[in-house]
């Protein structure tokens, strides 16, 4: 509940933060919320030298609109250091990118959610964190910066495992760009002890249903159930292009942590933890359609 | 119970639910507490063992003695060489334990160094270079392997991990099993969790070179004991020791032990010449101390086919983990509530203090009735199930009938009044029973399944201090008794001491409401000073904040001292009015002639009277207007194993809820909630609500979320919020408070407990709903807590939770 010893350090630009981090390799960890990095500080588990507060840091709260250009599509691009709470008020991202919404309404508590940021969880990718598994159903692109310039990764290359991404140690993360959902719908749904827990399954939805009410594109991810967030690929393909009757859905489900390594702790055991992603993987389905 | 009409003057305060203005400060942030003190303080830190069981080897201090603002290092061995052990209060095997570890460590977080210096920082970086040497011995962890003939033993000299095992017998119970038509029996397991109030342990110590003397400031919950024990293990006489309580952020029994920390800080106190602070982290709170003791308990119920019980016997195994102070004081209250609500008269109790591994327990709120409640009202409700009954019926047939008031119990506890069977008509119509069963049925056909849950517990209140010395002789404390000095000032207003400090419980109030009443005055003339000092402060050996006491000996005593002054006021204002006692009368603070309206003095003027113009009043009249008065409640009877209560005052409260299970998660939800509670007069039902409802909420923890979990190797995984689940606002019902109304006969104001009952009737109530609720499923509970993977788990293949 003591943190040990350690220094605070305020860039007034991205590039300086970079560079602090290539001359302090390994000594030093980036705050932007501090929702977990301080608790971690305060309970001994990490003993950095240095904090790198990317507060001070300017342009990198905002949630704009990015139009189609270059064969891209339109989306939306959101600042690393933009919180819960800016997410959760946004009236562009109520319009084009709902899911987002949905999901930083269970994050936590208002604290939290105040204080937290969609970089620093990204950042931080604890194994069950709501947003990873948004931004994974989601899509999109990360950008990040570091000594040799900036550079894109792919949603769907940047969780690697516990508490680690695709971002090298030099690197900051400095927005997320997801693709504008118009005409589709979706849906986060957590399972958790309590309201304000870490999620014990946490399943994000997104799909487009056609004329012919069969399913055109869905998108499935979860967290909580292994050691990163993960696309259910399988239960994707099980139901693309066919309706989205709650028999199929219940079959399509029934795999989705087929190949997984389910985690178990005190928490939830991994043999309730499968059992607890397939219900919900099929009422978060049920809830997005 | 005093008469009213002699007791009050007015009464336009006692029973009002009065704003609790008096604390407005501690949500303001303006509380007093121990951390808060305006003290330059120098800061300790534990070394505390990680191994749950190891023989102690070397300990290397130099590295952190060598640290710059580093003030002293002092070690277990080193704190044992200069204090006497711990004492024991239940256990009857011997049991050596000092208040730090010495030569082995008994659990994880056992403190084996103390180190002090300049800063809380630096001083928890000191902590981290102290190199201790653990030569890790076997583990025992759990009740049944400490219990097997090769278990290592925790102590030694105590030759076996059970340090009480005693069995009491009351009534005729093997003609009770004779006559019994069939047995309903039962293994129950309830775990270890605890109440974790807001505010963690905090103290001061500082040594006195000038007198070789200590001062202590601490958010003790027990200091009228605490001086006796920290003097015991000081080797001091008890005018070298001054305790002072300050404003204390929550209890619930948890802070009733502290005092072993202060023995150590006392130690590195007087190395050093500035005072020394220790404020607890919530891991260290988590990890060592705090903790209730999980549990076996066997039970039999010998029945008639009618559903009559006619006699229960009980075989209570629990883990007291280290701590040989506490140990067994769980096991022995629990055996003094065994009949709960219910007229039985036959019972027996085996009753084991088992040591382990796992930390130090302390009494917790509820004490033992929780587990002992939940147990037999799971029980009742299985016994109505198998006779196909109505789970309302059963407990109708077997409640001690109001008439039957005062109804003593086998071993001697004296219910002094109730109206159990009332209070379960009010509690069944307002949740609606008489339409919940179809609407079950209904709701089940629909694939909702919702149970319905009932549970009546009895709250008893005021500890007959010394039941715990059944097994041992002669005990050191016996009944229950407080001091209060009530004093009136220069102004006429009202000033109160106690012997005990609240830690939330809105005494002043309480307080202040009694007085005006007694005294013709409003509650914003009286102040009560919530602090102890143990120089300036009236206390007993009893003197604390637990037990449910606090409206009994407490309120005893300010009402005895408030008598004292009113008398006085009276005597003063005859002799300078002229008028005999007789005719005076109360009103607005003044003191006036019934017969004479011109003939009246003000409070403010008799206070001049008293304490400026001493000449006006009588020759060889005492000046001053301060009075001390002690209280005890005499009902308490001397321990001995045929005939003795535990506690004085009877409080009870019906509990019934209805839950719905989700059958594919494990999820619980609450759909209604009913408390219906019986705490005889109340003196502010604003408060009452608020802790029927609060205690409700540490029980739904207990029941769903809350656990101490330990591996099989003694370590304990929980030991943060994160891991350690309380409940949140999110996820409660509404609790729907009604009350009923029996004024206790043995208590002044007709009071009885009132901090206790949601947490110990709630647990059976959803336990009992739950399992009503899969009984589609099959499914039985019989261990806390009811996780959602339990219950899956059990719908899918164990049956049984």
């Amino acid at each position: 509940m003591i943190p040990p010893k350690f220094e605070y350090v305020a860039p007034a630009s991205l590039s300086e933060a970079a560079a602090f981090l290539a001359a302090h390799p390994g000594d030093a960890k980036l705050l932007a919320g501090g929702q977990s990095l301080i608790p971690v500080l305060k309970l001994r588990l990490a003993s950095p030298g240095f904090l790198v507060d990317l507060g001070r840091i300017a342009g990198l709260s905002y949630i704009r609109e990015e139009p189609a250009s270059g064969g891209k599509p339109g989306a939306v691009a959101i600042g690393a250091m933009t919180t819960y709470a800016e997410i959760k008020q946004s009236a562009l991202l109520r319009e084009k990118c709902p899911l987002l919404q949905q999901t930083v309404a269970v994050v936590a508590d208002v604290q939290v959610r105040n204080r937290g940021t969609l970089g620093g969880s990204l950042a931080h990718a604890d194994p069950s964190a709501d947003m990873p598994a948004a931004i994974l159903a989601l899509g999109g692109e990360l950008k990040a910066v570091g000594p040799k310039g900036e550079r894109w990764i792919a949603v769907g290359e940047y969780f690697q495992g516990m508490f680690a991404t695709a971002l090298a140690p030099d690197e900051v993360l400095t927005e997320i760009r997801v693709p504008v959902l118009t005409g589709q719908r979706s849906a986060y749904l957590k399972a958790a002890r309590r309201a304000t827990d870490f999620a014990l399954v946490g399943v994000a939805v997104r799909l487009r249903v056609g004329k012919d009410e069969k399913c055109e594109e869905i998108s499935i991810a979860l967290t909580g159930v292994t050691d990163r967030a993960f696309r259910a690929a399988g239960v994707e393909r099980a139901l693309q292009g066919k309706r989205l009757e709650p028999k199929l859905i219940e079959q399509a489900t029934a795999d989705v942590v087929q190949g997984v390594n389910v985690m178990g702790n005190i928490h939830g055991g991994a043999e309730y933890r499968a059992q607890v992603a397939r219900v919900y993987a099929a009422r978060a389905i049920a809830a997005a359609k | 119970m005093l008469n009213f009409d002699e007791i009050f003057v007015t009464r336009n305060w006692f029973g009002k639910p009065v704003r609790r203005d008096k604390d407005a400060r501690f949500v303001r942030g303006e509380g007093s507490y121990t951390d808060d003190l305006p003290m330059d303080c120098l800061y300790a830190a534990f070394v505390r063992s990680p191994y749950p069981h190891a023989r102690l080897g070397n300990i290397d201090t130099s590295k952190a003695a060598a640290l710059k603002g580093v003030r002293a290092v002092v070690t277990g061995p080193e704190v044992a060489a200069a204090t006497k052990p711990v004492g024991a209060r239940a256990i009857t095997r011997p049991a050596v334990q000092h208040v730090m570890a010495t030569k082995k460590v008994r659990y994880v977080g056992e403190p084996v160094a103390i180190v002090v210096a300049n800063d809380r920082y630096l001083v928890e970086d000191a902590a981290e270079l102290i190199e201790v040497d653990y030569e890790p011995l076997r583990v025992v962890v759990e009740i049944d392997d400490a219990m097997k003939k090769d278990a290592p033993l925790v102590f030694d000299e105590a030759e076996t991990n059970v340090l009480l095992h005693d069995t009491l017998t009351h009534g005729d119970i093997e003609q009770a099993f004779r006559d019994a038509d069939f047995v309903m029996q039962e293994q129950f397991r309830v775990q270890r969790f605890s109440s974790t109030p807001l505010e963690n342990w905090a103290m001061i110590a500082k040594y006195e070179k000038s007198t070789d003397s200590y001062t202590v400031w601490a958010n003790d919950q027990q200091p009228g004991r605490s001086i006796v024990n920290l003097c015991n293990a000081l080797g001091i006489p008890a005018n070298r020791l001054r305790l002072i309580v300050p404003d204390s952020g929550g209890g619930f029994g948890i802070k009733l032990a502290i005092w072993p920390y202060m023995v150590s800080l006392c130690v590195v106190a007087r190395k050093v010449d500035k005072p020394v602070k220790w404020i607890q982290t919530r891991r260290e709170h988590l990890l060592a101390g705090t903790h209730t003791p999980d549990c076996i308990l066997d039970l039999e119920l010998a029945m008639k086919k009618d559903g009559q019980v006619l006699g229960l016997r009980m075989r209570d195994r629990q883990n007291d983990g280290s701590f040989v102070h506490t140990a067994g004081i769980y096991n022995l209250i629990k055996f003094a509530n065994i009949v709960g609500c219910y007229n039985i008269k036959a019972t027996q109790a085996e009753m084991m203090s088992i040591v382990t591994n796992k930390a130090p327990t302390v009494q917790n709120r509820g004490v033992g009735k929780p587990a002992m409640m939940f147990s037999l009202e799971r029980l009742m409700h299985r016994a109505a199930v198998q006779l196909g009954m109505d789970p309302a019926e059963i407990r109708f047939r077997n409640f001690i009938q109001p008439e039957q008031m005062p109804h003593t119990t086998p071993s001697g506890e004296i219910y002094e009044s109730g109206n159990y069977p009332e209070c379960l008509r009010i509690a069944l119509e307002q949740i609606g029973y008489k339409d919940l069963k179809a609407q079950q049925e209904t709701l089940r056909k629909q694939g909702t399944y919702i149970g319905i849950g009932l549970s009546a517990s009895i709250e008893p209140g005021t500890s007959n201090l010394g039941y715990y010395y059944t097994s041992r002789g002669t005990p050191e404390y016996m009944g229950n008794a407080e001091g209060a000095i009530v004093s009136m000032d220069y102004d006429g207003n009202i000033n109160v001491l106690l012997g005990s400090v609240e830690e939330g419980q809105g005494h002043a109030t309480s307080v202040s409401q009694v007085i005006a009443d007694m005294l013709a005055i409003t509650p914003d003339r009286v102040t009560m000073n919530q602090q102890l000092d143990s120089v300036m402060s009236p206390f007993m050996g009893h003197s604390g904040c637990y037990s449910n006491r606090f409206n009994d000996v407490e309120m005893g005593a300010v009402i005895m001292a408030t008598k004292k002054i009113r008398d006085k006021v009276l005597k003063i204002a005859s002799h300078r009015l002229g008028v005999p006692v007789a005719d005076l009368r109360f009103r607005d603070g003044t003191v006036y002639s019934e017969k004479d309206a011109g003939k009246t003095l003000t409070f403010k003027e008799v206070a001049t009277l008293a304490y400026k113009q001493v000449l006006l009043l009588p020759v060889g009249f005492e000046p001053g207007l301060k009075e001390v008065a002690f209280y005890k409640n005499d009902i308490a009877k001397l321990p001995n194993k045929t005939d003795f209560n535990v506690q004085m005052t009877h409080a009870n409260s019906l509990h019934a809820t209805v839950v719905e299970v989700d059958p594919a998660t494990g999820m619980i939800r609450f759909r209604k909630y009913v408390i219906v509670h019986d705490c005889g007069r109340q003196i502010n039902p604003g408060i009452v609500e608020g802790m029927s409802i609060g205690s409700t909420v540490h029980g739904v923890g207990t029941v769903l979320l809350e656990e101490f979990i330990y591996d099989e190797n003694g370590q304990i995984l929980t030991t943060s919020f994160v891991d350690y689940m309380k409940p949140l606002a999110v996820g409660l019902p509404r609790f729907e408070v009604s009350h009923m109304e029996s004024p206790c006969t043995t208590s002044l104001l007709g009071t009885k407990a009132v901090g206790e009952g949601g947490a110990i009737g709630s647990l059976a109530a959803i336990g009992n709903a739950v399992e009503d609720a899969l009984t589609p499923f099959g499914v039985k509970v019989t261990s806390l807590p009811i996780t959602p993977e339990k219950v899956l788990r059990a719908i899918r293949e164990t049956k049984v939770i």
